[in-house]
């Protein structure tokens, strides 16, 4: 079979499902409260955009995830050079981070809100923590296994320590930055979701959150479809510019 | 006199030397290789020349500035993210000349070494062979007058191998530019060279031997190997090499 109809058969498959779905549905195979068919989470949708009350959550959500991510990779970035380039520093940092790195980071959640309150600042702050730990272990790493015979051939060509830094240190910290921007940018959701979800008065979280307190599962569907697209939109930016820059490649 | 090695002890991070007392001379525009099997400290010899390593004992001197002296290593270890041309005026820009004009001459040193049009390509979008001649323009732009080469042509195949020997041989004739080139290659080392110096087996190698080769110049790497003097040279390097390679292990099983 031609990879090129692979989406074809993709998206065929999927139409078989959802058509499968909707008459199990309507046969009353499916339980309303438990399993919406796909009419049903489709009005809810439309219900959110056409009333409008959708636009505050999804601003606060992306505003927290965004902020997260974008706060995140510069703090990543900054502790994976500093750790790898001063060792001194290093000692210290690097324990600490592979503790965060092992536990499930999103049980601070509680902690930021009592920290922080319920408003914005939490949601980035856990958006944040899951995304700094990523980029600092793809920095860190990177920079100590940057390639020898790189290093030594700017050195042979006559190159100074900033010209490493230029030439060597940069662009591969780049690369590295890139290749988990995908997985940072799920973080960044997961971060800012869940933080919504711990206590909030807005965001697709706390929509989600509304949702279960109220047996509304077309909601719920609704609002996981919406996050499923978000995050897909995202990744397909992520690719696009990781192409962009990484076309050495 | 190019290069002066004398009494030159090397080892791998402080141990037991792998190369000891080592003598090495290259003359003006002269072409000289260095053979020794696997671990007798030759790729150390030329990181010590070039000031990567520092030796455990004797001397190193060029008389030269040490912006003059260029090596070119086994794997081609170009910068993935620069293309070909950027590559090449890369050491150019260290230098202080403007971004410009070592691109310009970049372009000048490709079309020089058959790449004429290939500038705006990364390595990755190169063969091995035009890889090799990206590194090889690399160096050469810097205008060395002593090039140190460490096996640069054992990952080419055949055809290609010969095809940028030739050229490399052609290019350093014409520029006068000394060579030392270490190589496990005794064809490649008499075929190129005006002295090739024998290694012995490490750890404690040492230079055995020394042997001129009255192969006149200017000389076709590949042709030359149909030079009357060839094969008898090539016959007492290969007997020699393997007798040193038979003591070795001789005293391994005493």
């Amino acid at each position: 079979m031609s990879e090129r109809f692979t989406w074809l058969r993709q998206a065929a498959a999927f139409a078989v499902l959802l058509i499968a779905w909707e008459a199990a549905g309507r046969a009353q195979l499916l339980n309303p409260l438990f399993m919406p068919s796909p009419s049903q989470i489709g009005a809810a949708l439309v219900d959110l955009f056409g009333s409008g009350s959708i636009w505050p959550h999804l601003e606060a959500t992306f505003t927290a995830a965004l902020g997260g991510l974008a706060v995140g990779i510069a703090v990543g970035i900054l502790l994976g050079v500093i750790a790898a380039l001063v060792p001194f520093l290093g000692e210290l940092i690097a324990p600490v981070m592979t503790v965060l790195n092992g536990i499930p980071r999103v049980i601070l959640a509680p902690l930021f809100v009592i920290w922080l309150g319920i408003g914005l600042a939490s949601k980035v702050a856990l958006a944040f923590i899951l995304v700094a730990v990523l980029i600092f272990f793809a920095v860190f790493g990177g920079i100590r296994q940057a390639d020898r015979r790189l290093v030594e051939r700017i050195i042979t060509l006559g190159g100074t320590r900033w010209s490493l830094v230029q030439h060597v240190y940069l662009p591969s910290v780049t690369a590295w930055v890139l290749g988990s921007l995908k997985v940072a940018v799920g973080f960044a959701f997961t971060g800012a979701v869940v933080g919504e979800f711990v206590a909030a008065t807005r965001g697709l979280g706390y929509l989600l959150s509304f949702a279960q307190s109220t047996y509304n599962s077309a909601l719920m569907f609704a609002l996981i479809f919406l996050i499923l697209v978000v995050v897909l939109a995202i990744f397909w930016i992520a690719g696009r510019l990781e192409r962009y820059l990484l076309r050495w490649s | 006199m190019s290069l002066r090695v004398s009494n030159l002890s090397l080892s791998y991070g402080g141990g037991e030397p792998v190369l000891e007392n080592a003598s090495i001379a290259v003359g003006e525009g002269q072409f000289v290789s260095l053979v020794g099997p696997s671990g007798s400290g030759k790729s150390s010899l030329l990181r010590a020349v070039i000031g990567l390593q520092a030796p455990l004992a004797g001397t190193v001197e060029t008389g030269l500035d040490p912006s003059e002296v260029g090596i070119l290593f086994q794997d081609d270890a170009l910068l993935p993210w620069k293309t070909a041309r950027e590559n090449v005026a890369l050491g150019l820009t260290f230098h202080g000349v403007p971004r410009r004009e070592a691109l310009t001459k970049a372009d000048g040193w490709l079309e020089r070494l058959g790449l004429a049009g290939f500038g705006g390509r990364f390595p990755r979008h190169l063969s091995g062979g035009q890889r090799k001649r990206v590194a090889l323009a690399q160096v050469l732009a810097l205008h060395p007058k002593l090039l140190l080469m460490d096996e640069p042509f054992s990952s080419l195949d055949a055809i290609v191998r010969a095809r940028v020997v030739q050229d490399v041989a052609a290019l350093v004739e014409r520029e006068r530019i000394s060579v030392l080139l270490v190589t496990h290659d005794l064809e490649e080392a008499i075929s190129l060279s005006d002295n090739v110096y024998l290694l012995s087996q490490g750890p404690r190698a040492r230079i055995t031997h020394d042997y001129p080769v009255p192969i006149p110049r200017p000389r076709d790497p590949v042709r030359a190997r149909m030079d009357p003097a060839f094969a008898p040279l090539y016959d007492k390097l290969w007997t020699d090499l393997s007798h040193e390679v038979d003591r070795v292990h001789a005293e391994a099983a005493a």
